[in-house]
């Protein structure tokens, strides 16, 4: 964010805002102007059409010549009827005949717009015509131009100020918003800046006013708690990774150790076989843990494809049907037909292997696991459940993180990986793992 | 067989050459995309192993390029990234098997061999025989010695996948693929669990044992 001085410094609040005051202040300018000079083209032509009518009014009275004029003329002086227009009737000679106006008459006929004249004793400007009668005598009617000024003056005055007004309000408009918008990105930024620096539990002030700018802090705050719960996730698995690795990398440690160690051949045989069977439960590990990223990852459900997941669900049944019977337990099934899923086969396939393999190895000969898929209310709805000794109270969500196992698995194998990829690959077809309440252990999927 | 190693890893390169070398094969190595395309284009070779990420030219588009250019030599394309979506498109892009690394040796070998050039389709292309087994496919019979064997379905897809590569060794991550369509290890042992059963069924009445397991790589079917 700069609001400094630059190529851009117009883009900034202070800048628009005061673009905005300028032009109102032009367009003012613009119209005061046009205003102006249509006003005073108005008043000279009234002027003028004035003074031609009264001509014509005293040629036309004084029809027998310039005497009769001159008496109009005095007529009008005398009466006072038109204060403001002046006359003046000279002689071929130039000799005043009548009129008392202050004035060399023009030599030419026709209009003057300034006519310097004077009224007691005072220089003023009148608009005259000077019109030639016949026999060489000149009639100058002329009316004086401080209406006119005046009104220039007036609107002048009037025009000035608006521009002015504006201006100021403009610019001091420009300012506030300027101001106002600063201070409240400033805040932003700091959050911001304190944020870049390490202190992630900073979170942008909200002045509860419900203005634009706080809808924008309440929408940081939301994805940097969003942030922050993943980041929190994130070094919690990376912790349990880095814990729950250590094990078994002891454990090929000390085998290789032993190998070391020990001097009889066989001895060495079997400690290396064993550490070699460590390594590889260390890859299985790294392989499932992948498997997790990767499912949690999918962004895209690009290369998902309809499948028939009634016909998957009997396949995996049929497929466990020998293992579970030659283990003592017995699998119960109970699949609704011709129910199709938008997904990724073999992810379901492990969704559903990885739930079996769990039953199976978690609970004792005599266990019935029974398997169902059923369509309700839109959403499908796969349930694994045994009537094995379940889990404990309270250890229900928490069996579906990494390296989470029960209680009561703790000395059978296994790593805690499987159920966290079951809820993974749920996620990653919208739907959601859970844990149902007991007896025994029982497992909804719903997509 | 004469085999192509495209792997820019020198210590895998090394071993997985090592170890078929050991089986018998003839061995070339390259450790470079562009390098390795060419060997292969000059041909002679009964199987390509191709790593998926080598330098100069990705093992993915080498194996688009060998197929556009008509080489049909297969191909087992080997990654350190099981992505998802990845083993469909390697296999869609021309490659005819797919490794995950890490894989223990007997599994490429296992693999490797199984790419090798099938026998000659018998004439009624429904027909699966190996030594004393036969199997009709579009009858989804099976008989031993000429006795009838019945099957479930998946033991039947099983056997079917064996006698397919009679004298060969099917490993049993090939078997979860190839039978069951998974591209993991459930900790279940379905395939041993079906192999027994299969087993049983194949071998009563008979002295000799149909399915033969090879210690530490899988199972095969003698014969063809």
């Amino acid at each position: 964010m700069r609001l400094g001085v630059g190529t851009g410094w117009w883009r900034s609040s202070f800048g628009l805002v005061a673009i905005v005051g300028i032009v109102f202040a032009l367009t003012t300018l613009a119209i005061g102007v046009i205003a102006y000079v249509a006003t005073h083209e108005a008043l000279e032509q009234q002027l003028d059409h004035r003074i031609a009518t009264e001509t014509a009014a005293l040629i036309d009275e004084g029809d027998d010549g310039p005497e009769g004029v001159a008496v109009a003329i005095r007529r009008r002086e005398a009466a006072r009827s038109t204060a403001s227009l002046d006359f003046l009737l000279v002689d071929p000679d130039g000799r005043t005949v009548a009129g008392s106006l202050g004035a060399t008459v023009p030599a030419l006929p026709g209009y003057v717009e300034l006519l310097p004249y004077e009224r007691n004793g005072e220089q003023r400007i009148a608009q005259s015509l000077t019109t030639l009668l016949p026999g060489g005598h000149r009639l100058l009617v002329a009316a004086d131009r401080a209406p006119i000024d005046e009104m220039d003056r007036s609107l002048l005055k009037l025009f000035v100020g608006t521009f002015g007004l504006m201006l100021v309000l403009g610019i001091g408009a420009a300012w506030i918003v300027g101001t106002v918008t600063r201070r409240r990105l400033a805040s932003i930024h700091g959050t911001a800046q304190a944020i870049i620096g390490g202190d992630l539990g900073q979170r942008v002030p909200v002045s509860g006013a419900g203005d634009e700018f706080d809808d924008v802090a309440v929408t940081l705050n939301r994805m940097l708690d969003r942030i922050g719960l993943l980041i929190d996730n994130l070094r919690q698995v990376s912790s349990d990774v880095a814990h729950d690795l250590r094990t078994p990398l002891t454990r090929l440690h000390n085998r290789l150790d032993e190998a070391l160690a020990t001097d009889d051949r066989e001895g060495q045989r079997g400690a290396i076989a064993a550490a070699s069977a460590q390594s590889r439960e260390l890859l299985d590990i790294f392989a499932a843990l992948l498997r997790i990223a990767e499912v949690e990852g999918i962004g895209s459900q690009a290369h998902f494809k309809p499948l028939d997941l009634s016909a998957l669900v009997e396949g995996v049944d049929e497929t466990y049907r020998p293992d579970m019977e030659a283990s003592g337990h017995s699998l119960t099934a109970d699949i609704a037909p011709d129910i199709t899923l938008h997904g990724d086969r073999r992810l379901m396939q492990q969704l559903l292997t990885n739930l079996l393999d769990n039953a199976l190895s978690h609970t004792p000969a005599g266990t019935t696991v029974h398997l169902s898929l059923t369509l309700s209310g839109g959403r499908t709805l796969l349930v694994v459940t045994d009537d094995g000794p379940g889990v404990a109270d309270g250890e229900g969500a928490r069996l579906f993180q990494r390296f989470a196992r029960g209680e009561r698995s703790r000395t059978s194998d296994g790593h805690g990986l499987g159920l966290a990829l079951v809820a993974a690959i749920a996620a990653a077809h919208g739907g959601s793992a859970r844990l149902m309440p007991g007896p025994g252990f029982k497992v909804a999927i719903e997509l | 067989m004469r085999i192509l190693i495209i792997e820019d890893d020198a210590e895998t390169n090394r071993f997985i050459a090592r170890g078929l070398t050991e089986l018998g094969h003839q061995v070339v190595v390259s450790h470079d995309g562009r390098d390795g395309l060419f060997q292969a284009m000059e041909g002679g070779f009964d199987a390509l192993v191709i790593d998926r990420m080598v330098p100069g030219l990705d093992g993915l588009s080498l194996v688009r390029a060998l197929r556009a250019a008509g080489n049909a030599a297969p191909v087992l394309m080997l990654t350190a990234i099981g992505g998802i979506a990845d083993r469909v498109e390697g296999l869609e892009g021309g490659a005819d098997d797919y490794l995950v690394k890490p894989f223990a040796f007997s599994e490429l070998a296992a693999r490797v061999s199984a790419l090798g050039r099938r026998q000659a389709a018998t004439a009624d292309p429904a027909r699966l025989v190996a030594g004393d087994i036969s199997i009709d496919l579009n009858r989804r019979t099976v008989s031993r010695a000429g006795q009838r064997v019945t099957l479930q379905p998946r033991e039947f897809a099983l056997l079917a996948e064996l006698v397919r590569n009679a004298g060969r060794v099917m490993t049993r991550t090939m078997l979860l693929e190839r039978v069951w369509d998974f591209d993991f290890d459930p900790k279940t042992n379905i395939v041993e669990t079906h192999l027994s059963r299969l087993r049983s069924k194949l071998n009563a009445g008979f002295d000799t044992d149909a399915i033969e397991t090879v210690r530490g790589a899988g199972y095969m079917i003698r014969g063809g």
